[in-house]
């Protein structure tokens, strides 16, 4: 199929009758995708129609809820399973959409017919399908200490982080990293949002801690992070693995994501080594990080466009 | 001589085989042993101001939640079980324990009242099946909010798996986490793995810590000879007797 902006520059191969890439016209496209829009800069009000993707084999399609104003993703959790897609330079093509896995959750990948969803366990069927082990270099206790970390911060500062952006009375900083959205939509999202996460934050157990205890717990975490990452080039070292692509995701919102808030505030004052950190990440696999944030003026949208089928 | 503060632990009474059916009372209560401060118990079900257990009165004043009881008791009394670790190890430290109380927790949550553990929460525990259905009800709506609960048996069997490993690899063949002296991260982990070693009879956690990891089951054997040598006189024996302590 076609990849194609607002505009209709052409972007993107599809597939033809006999299952190799071609280049489509915008014809051909939407007559083979019918509703197929840019939807990218639409978040998660739009959704493609057509189900399931007609991919090429060996192309992942990596479903998404659509790009961030200062950063490739407002979550932790695509950013991570895409950086990872990237480093390890598995083609794939985004789909920019509030189509859900079966889970009920997203970002998920559609890989060779098979659904999978959940970022962890789509690194870890990607790994096995494709004979990838990006923490090949790393000790069996280094292993130890990269999933601790991870889980760490996935499970505990991750939440910390959600209070902090959805649950606080203040909720300028939603529509600064939600700029697709204003008016009727921004407010309805805010409203909505805030109260399920507030609820989940409650299950969770953070939720029932007090506003500086709840900071505490982020600072804490935030902390031992850095501390830990040091002087190191990477996370568990001068190689980046597996767990760069889950810390990196996470920083990410902090230092980009997160603005006039505690976190964003205590990194860069107290925790330089994580802003170099996640630089480094940057220019590694993401060179074309200004294309893919909505605020740069060389924002373009990448929906239905591949990468690394060359 | 300064007075002793008078500390009153409040917890949901003693476990069938661990002192506790809750990790977190077994972490605060093996933390108060080995930092040796004087307590006293009182079981019953009047919960903490934020709804769960254990909690504790410290001189008249309410702390809830095991952590933040322990941060108060380290503030308060001078205490520093982390000492003799250097800053990359207390990093380390902080990273497997909130490993095991946020995400390994919750698969023990999900074993024991909505997968394996039914029957036994039933037969031994002696809890009515009304209450084991509602509170496994409870249970799938609230991690299906955390996000663990919408993956299936196998997957998160294999979360656990994965969780418990790292652990085990981590602690190889030391006495402690850190070394041949316990830090504060042992009784948090310690209050994780004692639910998986004596109260999940028949469970993968179960073989997982006692069989496929060994030295797990060597840890959990330490912990208990170390800071709990009545142990025996702090559980029911699966509802046989009344624990004495």
């Amino acid at each position: 199929m076609r990849v194609v902006t607002n505009d209709g520059t052409f972007c993107g191969y599809g597939k033809g009758e006999d299952g190799q890439l071609m280049a489509m016209t915008d014809e051909e496209y939407h007559s083979a995708c019918p509703g197929m829009t840019s939807a990218a800069t639409k978040g998660i009000w739009s959704s493609p129609k057509s189900s399931p993707y007609p991919a090429p084999k060996g192309l992942v399609v990596l479903y998404q809820i659509g790009r961030g104003p200062f950063c490739p993703s407002v979550s932790p959790f695509p950013l991570k399973l895409e950086t990872f897609l990237r480093f390890n330079k598995i083609p794939y093509m985004n789909i920019h959409s509030s189509r859900f896995s079966k889970k009920g959750k997203t970002p998920w990948i559609e890989y060779n017919g098979q659904a999978i969803a959940d970022s962890q366990f789509c690194i870890d069927f990607l790994s096995r399908e494709l004979g990838i082990d990006m923490n090949s270099h790393l000790t069996p206790v280094d292993k130890s200490i990269s999933r601790a970390f991870q889980k760490m911060s996935e499970e505990n500062t991750y939440w910390s982080m959600c209070y902090e952006m959805f649950a606080v009375p203040d909720k300028t900083r939603i529509a600064e990293v939600m700029p697709q959205y204003k008016g009727f939509k921004l407010w309805a999202f805010t409203t909505v949002f805030s109260r399920v996460i507030k609820k989940e934050l409650y299950y969770q157990g953070i939720g029932r801690h007090s506003d500086e205890e709840i900071w505490t717990i982020g600072r804490a975490d935030l902390q031992a992070i850095s501390t830990f990452l040091g002087d190191k080039k990477f996370f568990m070292g001068d190689r980046p693995s597996q767990i760069d692509c889950a810390m990196f995701g996470m920083l990410a919102q902090v230092l980009w994501h997160m603005p006039r808030t505690r976190h964003e505030k205590f990194t860069h004052d107290r925790l330089q080594n994580i802003d170099g950190y996640c630089e480094r990440m940057k220019e590694l696999c993401w060179p074309d990080w200004d294309k893919l944030c909505l605020k740069h003026p060389s924002y373009q949208d990448d929906n239905y466009k591949t990468y690394h089928t060359e | 001589m300064s007075s002793q503060p008078k500390i009153v632990l409040y917890q949901i009474g003693r476990g069938p085989q661990a002192p506790s059916l809750t990790p977190f009372a077994v972490k605060l209560e093996t933390f108060l042993r080995m930092a040796r401060i004087p307590y006293t118990n009182q079981h019953g079900r009047k919960r903490s101001p934020k709804g769960k257990f254990p909690w504790m009165i410290y001189n008249g004043k309410i702390i809830s939640d095991s952590q933040f009881c322990i941060d108060f008791l380290n503030q308060n009394l001078n205490i520093d079980l982390n000492s003799h670790l250097n800053p990359e190890q207390r990093a380390i430290a902080r990273a497997f324990q909130k490993m095991a109380e946020e995400n390994l927790y919750w698969c023990l949550v999900l074993c024991r009242w909505v997968y394996d553990n039914k029957d036994w929460l039933h037969r031994v525990v002696c809890l009515p099946k009304l209450l084991i259905w509602v509170v496994g009800r409870n249970v799938k709506s609230q991690t299906n909010g955390h996000g663990i609960g919408r993956h299936g048996y196998e997957e998160m069997l294999q979360i656990m798996e994965t969780d418990l490993r790292a652990i085990s690899s981590y602690l190889g063949d030391k006495q402690f986490l850190f070394g041949d002296k316990p830090c504060e991260a042992d009784a948090a982990i310690f209050g994780q793995l004692s639910q998986f070693r004596w109260h999940m009879p028949g469970t993968k956690g179960e073989q997982l810590v006692s069989e496929t990891f060994a030295n797990l089951r060597a840890y959990c054997e330490r912990m208990k000879n170390a800071f709990w040598p009545d142990w025996e006189e702090c559980i029911t024996d699966n509802g046989k007797r009344k624990a004495t302590k």
